[in-house]
This record gives structure tokens, C-alpha cells and sequence, in this order.
């Protein structure tokens, strides 16, 4: 089933920061859409809850230099 | 301070401390390197500055070209390794120092400016006191149920939206609504999680909780509107994703063409196209959350945008120049008594859903209560006469038919008789005689500004009623605010001539077009547009719907807590505050000069940046100096708008 989750990021740079973190959110396994938002810092992640597991999407932000918070 | 803390802190204050240490490593290097002649130590320390400070930005950097973008960290990262391979230590050092002090100060601006919302939010209490079992507990707010009922002292924050049961008390509604006056609450009147009570206890049956209140719906839409970008930032978006590797491709060639690694290093350094990208975002996110924080929606840049060209505003009369609360305010009747007119009226009206009709069935309420009280009512005194159809509250009788003409009034029948409650067009399609003397007097009530209807039985006038709806205090000041700044106002109302010429003395508004159907304003919209004006509607959001969607923006009033509203409208006004369209209109002015400013000043950097380049003026270091310089001006530059 579709599951939504959200976190913060408040440290992107500039929009590439945001591209970047988009991006690689895209490549985790059951991730069905990201949308990442270089000015407000919102996170929006919608993943299939039997393929996906959550716990790595903010290791995944992290890994990329960025500092996720649960929204 | 044990372990733990101290990794959290360190974790928290990582940017920072990497930036101190590579700042006094760069500062130490540079300076053994000046004053004595101990080069290899002060190589050594200037790359362990460039290693230390350029370590995340060139992980994020290796993300990047794996992921495909290329961003200023991607140029940066190449610029610092570049100036080490050629031996440029004290430049890679500056460079990774400064891009790294920048992006540091950069930081905790933009936080600032993404924070401004979520404290609107912080600001509603954690707990709530509610009655269960007859006891009062205090609970997590979020584990309110609906239907519950909420204490809230006077002083305290209400904790959820409701309604109030029990109790008075003035409400500070600013984080709500953007209204600096508190408005009075009492038993039915809703209440918003986030607000102040400010007199006395209120018991408040709760609507919605947690995530569910009107604070934090209008929060996440405003979210998602400074999300939607305007035409400018997706142009510039556009163009940064060309831009940045062309300047890639530049360095290449000039370092081909010249052999001079640091014109080719230079140029990576101050093409990053910072200032350009972030800065029309940046002035849009403040000027959507001040207006947020002032009680007006903004749904999105390309809205805004369009509101800084406005010319014109057309406003609404009824219930947004005026309050909306129609009342009778004289009843005179022409060779029948008052009461009687007003009753028939009455009677006429009842089933009727129109706004004056509501107003013909209070006044005849009204009036069967004073005279049955023996006091004063709506009408002359010394009419005592008490109708059949005045009686009681309920006693109104029914028509025994009824017929709505649209725009004009209705036709009913009751105990045989025909009886007609309408404007002079409807007089005029059944062929009914208006007597000078009822012209007369008709012609005289509206030219002070009332609304007036013919009350007609079986093809006779017998009598007139007048109805005033009130002016909002604040309408004069604004059409005037708007005037001083130079944009022209029109009031679009279905009243006719003399009424609206009246009011629109009143309000000392430009220009009016009376006697309009719904669907009249719209097409004065179109027309107006046609006349190549940009043009804003004022509505209430529900009857004017077709209007404000014709308009070049929308502007929805009272929308606090109506979700429609918001979907339907550009803009949208917390509270009924007709203040806040001057401070919409200018805000939305002062944005895009804002957004120009900081594309302005983006361009002039890196113009004046490459011919200092091209003139062997600017060197690596100062390039990314000026370069962090030139995006913190724009970013404090877009934050001025969180305080206009």
C-alpha cells in the first residue's frame, strides 16, 4: 500500500541541493515519488510500504550532506 | 557535558565548527607563510584548511555528478582540487573557507526565513484542559476529540478549533486571521486553535485537533503555495540548468585557448549561479509568509506576481463594502397601514433565500414583538396596528404561492390577493402604475444610499420599503489607500442608479455600474480587461464565484476557516478586513521590485565579476568572496519582505 512520509531539510544551499536530495530519494527501492522543495525545505516522500523501508530515507538525506528532520 | 550530548553538539554545530577550524588553519597558514619562510609547513596547513572545509562540500559534490546535477559545490570542489594540483594552496584555502563561511551565514538566514510559519504553529499550547467524566485533565492538545469540550482560562492559548458553549470573552485571532483587534466570542460563535482568549473562561466544544485546525490547514497550503513557483523562478531555473555547465564549458576553452589554470579556476568560481537562483525564491517565500502572518493567502508566486501588476480593483458592494447585514430602515406605507405593508411583505418573502427578504421577515419580527411589548419598533411609533401576518415569530403566514423573478423580486399569492415585493422593472414588466408621489418618495430614499422594494397588492402600490446595509468602517480609507496608489477602483453592486451612486459617494470610490445579475459582473470584468486593465475582484467568495475567477486575481474575504474559499480564490482574506487588500496590493508591488533587485544585483555580480576576472583584477579568493557576498545580499535583501 501508498504510504506518505515528510521531513525538513533546513540546510539545502541552493536549488541543486534540493535536485540532489530529489534525486537520490527517487533511486531508494519503493519510493514511488519525491518531491523535494528547495525553499520551504519540505520533503514529501509516497512509497510502497511492502517494498520501501522508511527507516533509510533519512540516512539517505543524510548521505547526500544534509541534516533531515522528522516535519 | 557526557558523550552523547557532546556528539549531539557536535552534530548540530558541525558546519560551524568546520568552518571556525578551517578559517584558523587557513588563517594560521597564510600567516606563517607571510611572515617567515617556513613554506612547506604553511602549504602543508593550508591544504589541511582546504581538506577540512572542503570535505562535506566535495561529498555532496561526488552526489551530485552521481545524481546527475551540477551544482555550485560540484564548481567549487573542482576550483579547490584545481588550485591544489597547480600549487595555489593559499587560493584553495580562501576559496573552501569563504564558500564555507558563506554557506554557513546563508544557512541560518534561510532557516530563518523557512521558520517563519512553523512559528505560527509553535505557538498553539501543547495541553489542553477538558472535561471528562464530569473532572477536569489536562491532556496532549493532539488527543482531543472531536466533541469534547475544552476550559480555556482567560490569558491562555485556545488548544483547538471549536465552538463556544459557555462563556464571553474577546479572542486575540491574529495568528489566525491577521486581525490586530480581538473579536468578541460568546456561545456559537467559532473559535481557532492558536488564538488568545484574553477576558474570560471559555468552554469550547471542539471541532478538530492536532493537524485538523484551521492554523495549521492554512500553514501547510501556504507551505505548498510558496512551493508553487512563479513564471520568474522557473525561468531562472530553466536557465541555471543550461548556465552552469556552460560555465563549466567556459573554463574548459579559456584554459584551452590561454593555458592559464587560474583564469580557467577563477571563471568555475564565479559563474556559480547563486545569487540568480536564490534570490527570486527567497523574496517570494517572505513576502507569502509575512502576508500569512497578516491574515492574507497568497496561493502561489505566479498569483503574487500577477497581483504586482494590478490597476484596477473592482469590489463587491454587498457584504464586502458593506457588512452584509441588511436591515429595514423604514417601512412607509401609501394609503395602507405600515404594519400591514410590512407584513404582507412578510408573508410574501417567506419562503425567499434572498438577503433582503431576510431583512423584510426581522423587521416584521421585530415589529410584532414591540407591539405586542407595546415598544418601539423599526417603524413610526404610533402604529399600533397589529396585522394578522405580524403576529407572532411564527405566525408569518405562509403564501399560498410564490414566485421568484430573478433580480428583480417575487410574486405571491396569499387569502386571495396577489401581492408583489420587487424593484420597478418588475413593476414595469407587469404594466404597474408607480404614482409620482411613490416615485418621488422612492427616488429620495435611494439617493440617500437605501435599497428600496414596492410592496404591491392585486396591482395597487401600496407601500414602500427602504433597507440600509451598512458601510464597513475601514471601506473609505481603503478605496482611498488604493487611490494614492494610483490604482483605480470600480464598484460592481445589483442595485440600481441612485442607491449605488450613493454609496459610491460615500465610499469615494472612482466609478460604479449599477443593476448588474451575477453574471452582469462578470462581463463588466471582461470589459474592463478588454480595456487593457489588470484587474483584482473583491468578493465574498460563493455568489461572486464566476467573477472572481474572470479576474487577473481573486480576492476572497472572511476565508478563515471556509476551505472553498481558498480553492477559489488568487488571494484570499483571513477575516473580513477590507485593510488588508492595500497592504496585498503593495506587498505584492514591493515583491517583484524585490525579485528584480535580486536578479539585478545577481547579474551585475557576476558581470562585474567576469570583467575582473578578464582584467586579472579578481583573483579565486576575492571571486567567491564577492560571490558569497553577492548571495547573502540577496538573501537579507528577499527577508526584508518578512518584516514589510
Amino acid at each position: 500500500m501508498s504510504e506518505t512520509t515528510q521531513f525538513r531539510v533546513l540546510d539545502f544551499d541552493c536549488p541543486t541541493c534540493a535536485s540532489t536530495v530529489e534525486r537520490a530519494l527517487s533511486n531508494v527501492e519503493g519510493v514511488e515519488s519525491v518531491e523535494v522543495h528547495y525553499t520551504t525545505g519540505r520533503v514529501e516522500i509516497n512509497y510502497d510500504d511492502v517494498r520501501a523501508d522508511p527507516d533509510t530515507f533519512a540516512q539517505t538525506i543524510e548521505n547526500q550532506g544534509y541534516t533531515p528532520q522528522t516535519a | 557535558m557526557n558523550t552523547q550530548s557532546a556528539k549531539r553538539y557536535y552534530r548540530k554545530q558541525r558546519k560551524a565548527i568546520v568552518t571556525a577550524t578551517s578559517g584558523l588553519l587557513y588563517g594560521g597558514g597564510w600567516s606563517l607563510g607571510y611572515l617567515t619562510s617556513l613554506d612547506t609547513a604553511s602549504a602543508v596547513i593550508l591544504i589541511l584548511a582546504a581538506i577540512i572545509g572542503g570535505y562535506d562540500i566535495a561529498k555532496t559534490a561526488y552526489h551530485e555528478v552521481t545524481n546527475r546535477t551540477l551544482g555550485i559545490k560540484t564548481l567549487v570542489t573542482f576550483a579547490a582540487v584545481g588550485a591544489i594540483l597547480i600549487g595555489e594552496y593559499w587560493e584553495a584555502a580562501a576559496v573552501v573557507f569563504l564558500f564555507s563561511l558563506g554557506s554557513y551565514l546563508e544557512g541560518r538566514t534561510m532557516r530563518k526565513t523557512r521558520n517563519a510559519l512553523q512559528e505560527l504553529l509553535e505557538m498553539t499550547p501543547e495541553t489542553a484542559t477538558v472535561r471528562r467524566d464530569g473532572k477536569q485533565q489536562e491532556v496532549p492538545a493532539r488527543e482531543v476529540e472531536e466533541d469534547e469540550v475544552v476550559i480555556v482560562k482567560p490569558g491562555e492559548k485556545i488548544p483547538v478549533d471549536g465552538d463556544v458553549v459557555d462563556g464571553e470573552s474577546a479572542v486575540n485571532q491574529a495568528p489566525v486571521t491577521g486581525e490586530s483587534a480581538p473579536v468578541h466570542k460568546a456561545d456559537g460563535d467559532e473559535v481557532y486553535a492558536g488564538t488568545v482568549n484574553q477576558e474570560g473562561a471559555l468552554e469550547i466544544c471542539t471541532t478538530g485537533s492536532g493537524s485538523d485546525t484551521t492554523l495549521e490547514r492554512i500553514i501547510r497550503r501556504v507551505e505548498k503555495a510558496q512551493e508553487a513557483q512563479s513564471p520568474t523562478e522557473s525561468l531562472i531555473d530553466r536557465f541555471a540548468k543550461y548556465y552552469t555547465p556552460s560555465v563549466i564549458v567556459l573554463a574548459i576553452g579559456a584554459y584551452a585557448v590561454t593555458q592559464n589554470a587560474i583564469l580557467s579556476l577563477t571563471l568555475l568560481v564565479i559563474g556559480c549561479p547563486g545569487a540568480l537562483v536564490i534570490g527570486p525564491p527567497v523574496s517570494i517565500v517572505s513576502a507569502i509568509g509575512n502576508a500569512a502572518r497578516s491574515g492574507v493567502f497568497m496561493k502561489g508566486g505566479e498569483h503574487l506576481e500577477r497581483a504586482s501588476k494590478i490597476d484596477l480593483v473592482a469590489f463587491d458592494k454587498t457584504g464586502t463594502l458593506t457588512k452584509g447585514e441588511t436591515t429595514v430602515a423604514d417601512v412607509e406605507g401609501f394609503g395602507t397601514d405600515d404594519g400591514e405593508v410590512l407584513g404582507l411583505a412578510a408573508t410574501a418573502e417567506k419562503k425567499s433565500e434572498h438577503h433582503l427578504a431576510d431583512a423584510i421577515i426581522d423587521a416584521a419580527h421585530e415589529h410584532s414583538r414591540a407591539a405586542t411589548d407595546g415598544g418601539r419598533t423599526v417603524m413610526d411609533e404610533s402604529d399600533t396596528n397589529q396585522t394578522a401576518r405580524g403576529a407572532t415569530m411564527e405566525s408569518i403566514p405562509d403564501p399560498d404561492d410564490f414566485e421568484v423573478v430573478f433580480g428583480k423580486g417575487v410574486v405571491a399569492h396569499y387569502d386571495g390577493q396577489e401581492i408583489i415585493v420587487g424593484n420597478r422593472a418588475l413593476l414595469d414588466d407587469r404594466g404597474i402604475d408607480v404614482p409620482e408621489a411613490i416615485a418621488d418618495y422612492v427616488r429620495g430614499r435611494e439617493a440617500s444610499g437605501a435599497t428600496t422594494v414596492h410592496v404591491v397588492r392585486d396591482g395597487t402600490v401600496i407601500g414602500v420599503i427602504a433597507m440600509r446595509d451598512e458601510l464597513r468602517e475601514a471601506a473609505p480609507g481603503v478605496v482611498a489607500a488604493l487611490q494614492d496608489a494610483g490604482i483605480e477602483t470600480v464598484m460592481l453592486t445589483g442595485d440600481n442608479e441612485r442607491t449605488a451612486a450613493a454609496v459610491a459617494e460615500e465610499v469615494g470610490i472612482d466609478e460604479y455600474r449599477a443593476e448588474l445579475l451575477p453574471e452582469d459582473k462578470q462581463t463588466v470584468i471582461e470589459d474592463l480587461q478588454g480595456d487593457g486593465h489588470v484587474v483584482a475582484m473583491v468578493g465574498d467568495g460563493i455568489n461572486d464565484a464566476p467573477s472572481l475567477a474572470t479576474a487577473d486575481v481573486g480576492i476572497a474575504m472572511g476565508a478563515a476557516g471556509t476551505d472553498t474559499a481558498i480553492e477559489t480564490a488568487d488571494m484570499a482574506l483571513m477575516a473580513d478586513d477590507l485593510e488588508r487588500i492595500p497592504y496585498a496590493v503593495t506587498l505584492s508591488k514591493a515583491t517583484r521590485w524585490n525579485v528584480l533587485e535580486n536578479v539585478g544585483l545577481a547579474v551585475l555580480t557576476v558581470i562585474v565579476l567576469l570583467a575582473g576576472v578578464l582584467t586579472s583584477y579578481v583573483t579565486l579568493a576575492t571571486g567567491m568572496l564577492v560571490h558569497e557576498a553577492s548571495v547573502l545580499a540577496v538573501i537579507l535583501n528577499g527577508m526584508r519582505l518578512l518584516r514589510y
